[in-house]
């Protein structure tokens, strides 16, 4: 119970996880742990099954993608209260990036296969948690589209 | 256009006086002309235009109370006969009837169309108000001004003599004033009455007009009646007041198609079509068939119609005003711009009616002040009058330093500058020229006591010469030009800049004034995004700012290797999830137009109002000063008029594409 009042402390500082129903935190908080990551630590390989979504807490995670020629090129940075490991909600599903700590960091972690079963069979998880990871991800997507305007370019 | 000559110069005068007890007299000499006399009169707690045989039958000593969705008729204290302004009849039903066979047609082993003869009713038309005049001025326009004419019309319009009123009193909704069609009738008339007290100061506006005044019992008016008329006239004027900037506003209604307050007064519009159908102006028609029952004899039958009718934009495929905020919209855009280009005029002359006669209090003039409001200029103080400011003029400075800030921008220090070039501020720019090069708009990174920073990046040949230049060079150059960044719109705010790429240039200057002035302001924020982490302009700068404490200073890079520890994404990401108080946000923005508009987006989003959100805009520049035409926005020179601009002046011209 301590841990997870201080993993709901953490969560409201988030966008992701303030302003969500108490109960729906505690289930969160329940289902996840608290993980350290270290300068440069891999936490999750681009084509790797996502067996967990994390939301970061503090610190910063690179997503990186390798280009031949040009070497791992950092696509996207996850600043705290972000999510990564998105596609853990869905079965079967393999990491889109590569998911390196930019910095010491800290992040509630939270397995995809007790996630997915939670998201069955509580609707009211399923109904606050769904929505939070799509417009999570649609963020990203407007961002990548700004991305690939290349707007700086000459 | 039915013309109205001027008085007959057999008249003895041009006024004359009618007492009020021989007003008979007029209807007499009106009827005696084989018209029926259209008049004032009260049905059904309305003053109407209908068919009257004597003065008795006109609406004595009652006047009208008037506003949106109310109208009521209440005692006067006089016995005035035309003490009242418009009632909800318009003249067009005798000039344009609600229905009219058109045509006939035959199937009778041939088959045949026959327009029916043209039965025109001889009428005289008695109180029509100016307003009224100026609204049968433009069915004029409508059925007679064109390629295709209405016979019908032309002839009811020409049978019909007019008896004109000067307005004494107004309604809270008139705003003919306004539509510049009155309150005072100054032609298209037979007969002109002024009524004051004592009866009415008449003159004849044509000769059909003089033909009727000389029947009269009149005699010459008095000083006294005469300037009691015009006093009366003037005094409507006064009170009507000016109540709406029409000035342009057709123009400015073109550029608000997508205003998102037509869905607003759509939701509260109920699609009567009172509007339209009081409406003096209002001409559309749809035509309806009644056959027999084999369909060998039918009549087309003309209607009015109304474009709020649901159907009235809809063919086989679909419909083209689907919506009420489309049809609202048409309404109100054809009277108030597209009549302009179709006919010269705007369809609107000030009546009143479709305010008075909305059942939902629609105040037309309300919603143009909301949607097509003027846009007045910002005033802000000129810093500075700009040196050599005159196309063919330049002012020489030396380039004392040069210093490269990342592969392809360059910063050069200008030095030995006329001081007026010392007192610009920051937002502002000059024409750089160099011989052989045509000039080119720079806008000044920093103010030095002794010169001014340019940070250019090359991307044309004059841009790749500068930057090719040694110290010691001589350039040309004319400013300080341009509008500056107002920095006290964020006093006691939230300061927000968002910057990208090269658009850090134009800012530095502010963000380096909002550090030196720190206590003014709420909190100080940076944002900024740059394609790659070595395209990062001042990075020392950027450092300095985030070691003193005094702004937050949030970087992110578009790309990067593994080194870059730093942020990944576009700018926009970065204040994303703002915490503070969005409403007392003053930002100020300026990068590639795409980023510029994401990033207003995201703050409008956010509650950030336009009014305090100001952007640098770029453009084509040739002279600086306004006078090339290159830069043009809307009506803007954005060398002179900007290129700080705020959003609420912009409006919908921003980054709407072709302007």
């Amino acid at each position: 119970m301590d841990e997870h009042a201080e993993v709901i402390a953490l969560l409201n500082h988030t966008w992701f996880g303030s302003d969500l129903a108490p109960e729906t935190q505690q289930r969160l908080a329940s289902l996840g742990t608290l993980a350290d990551f270290a300068p440069d630590e891999v936490i999750l390989e681009e084509g790797e099954d996502t067996r967990e979504m994390g939301i970061l807490i503090s610190g910063r995670l690179a997503l990186r993608t390798l280009v031949p020629g040009r070497g791992p090129v950092t696509i996207l940075s996850v600043e705290p209260g972000d999510i990564f490991g998105w596609s853990a909600v869905f079965a079967n599903a393999s990491a889109q990036s590569t998911v390196v700590a930019a910095e010491a960091s800290r992040a509630l972690v939270i397995d995809g296969a007790k996630l997915r079963e939670a998201l069955k069979q509580d609707h009211a998880l399923a109904a606050s948690l769904y929505p939070r990871v799509l417009a999570a991800v649609a963020r990203r997507l407007r961002a990548t589209r700004f991305q690939l305007l290349d707007l700086f370019a000459r | 256009m039915i013309a109205h000559p001027v008085p007959s110069p057999t008249a003895a005068a041009r006024h004359w006086f009618l007492a009020r007890s021989d007003l008979d007299s007029l209807i007499d000499a009106l009827q005696a002309t084989g018209r029926r006399v259209i008049g004032p009169t009260v049905r059904d707690g309305a003053i109407v235009y209908d068919e009257i045989q004597s003065a008795a039958e006109l609406p004595a000593g009652l006047r009208d109370e008037q506003s949106a969705g109310i109208y009521r008729l209440v005692a006067r204290t006089d016995g005035r006969v035309f003490g009242y302004t418009v009632g909800p009849t318009p003249w067009k039903r005798f000039t344009f009837p609600p229905e009219l066979a058109i045509t006939t047609a035959h199937r009778t082993g041939v088959v045949d169309f026959e327009q029916p003869p043209i039965e025109v009713p001889q009428l005289a038309f008695l109180g029509v108000r100016a307003c009224e005049i100026a609204a049968l001025g433009m069915q004029d326009r409508v059925f007679l001004g064109g390629q295709f004419t209405d016979e019908d019309f032309r002839a009811r319009r020409k049978a019909a003599l007019i008896v004109a009123v000067q307005c004494t009193t107004s309604s809270s909704t008139c705003f003919c004033s306004s539509m510049g069609t009155g309150p005072e009738v100054r032609a298209g008339f037979d007969v002109l009455m002024t009524e004051i007290d004592e009866g009415f100061v008449i003159e004849a506006g044509s000769p059909a007009g003089a033909a009727i005044v000389a029947q009269l019992p009149t005699r010459r008016p008095t000083h006294a009646e005469t300037g009691a008329a015009a006093d009366s006239v003037e005094a409507v004027r006064t009170e009507i007041g000016e109540l709406l900037p029409i000035a342009g506003i057709d123009e400015r209604l073109k550029h608000q198609l997508d205003n998102p307050r037509w869905g607003v007064v759509a939701e509260r519009c109920v699609e009567c079509g009172s509007c339209t159908m009081s409406c003096p102006t209002c001409f559309c028609t749809s035509v309806t068939e009644h056959s027999d029952m084999e369909g060998r004899v039918s009549t087309t039958e003309r209607l009015w119609d109304s474009c709020f009718d649901v159907a009235f934009a809809k063919v086989a495929g679909g419909d083209f005003r689907a919506r009420p905020r489309d049809r609202y919209r048409q309404w109100l855009t054809h009277k108030f711009s597209s009549w302009m280009d179709q006919f010269g005029t705007f369809g609107c002359v000030g009546c009143g009616r479709c305010i008075t006669w909305c059942p939902v209090h629609i105040d037309v003039r309300e919603e143009l002040l909301a949607i097509a409001p003027v846009i007045k200029p910002v005033e802000r103080p000129v810093a500075v009058e700009p040196v050599a400011a005159s196309p063919g003029d330049y002012s020489i400075a030396r380039l004392a330093s040069v210093r490269e800030e990342t592969e392809d921008t360059t910063t050069l220090s200008l030095a030995d500058l006329d001081p007026a070039f010392l007192m610009g501020r920051p937002g502002q720019f000059v024409m750089v020229a160099l011989p052989a090069f045509p000039a080119v708009p720079i806008s000044i990174s920093r103010f030095r006591s002794n010169g001014i920073d340019l940070t250019i990046r090359a991307v044309g040949p004059t841009s790749i010469a500068l930057v090719n230049l040694h110290p010691g060079a001589k350039v040309g150059i004319r400013g300080p030009l341009g509008t500056f960044w107002p920095i006290e719109d964020a006093y006691g705010r939230h300061a927000v800049v968002v910057a990208g790429g090269v658009g850090l240039s134009p800012l530095r200057g502010l963000v380096e004034a909002l550090v030196a002035n720190r206590d003014r302001f709420e909190s100080v924020s940076l944002y900024y995004g740059a394609r790659t982490p070595d395209d990062r302009l001042f990075r020392s700068d950027l450092a300095a700012w985030a070691a003193s404490g005094l702004i937050d200073v949030a970087v992110t890079v578009d790309r990067a290797g593994p080194e870059w520890k730093g942020r990944v994404g576009v700018v926009t990401n970065l204040f994303d999830m703002l915490s503070c108080d969005c409403s007392k946000i003053a930002a100020f923005v300026v990068g590639p137009e795409r980023m510029m508009q994401a990033s207003v987006q995201s703050l409008i989003s956010k509650g950030v109002t336009p009014d305090r959100i100001c952007v640098s805009m770029e453009r084509h520049m040739e002279c600086g000063i306004g006078l090339c035409g290159h830069c043009q926005t809307g009506p803007f020179f954005v060398c002179k008029d900007g290129p700080v601009f705020h959003l609420s002046e912009l409006g919908d011209m921003y980054v709407r594409e072709g302007i």
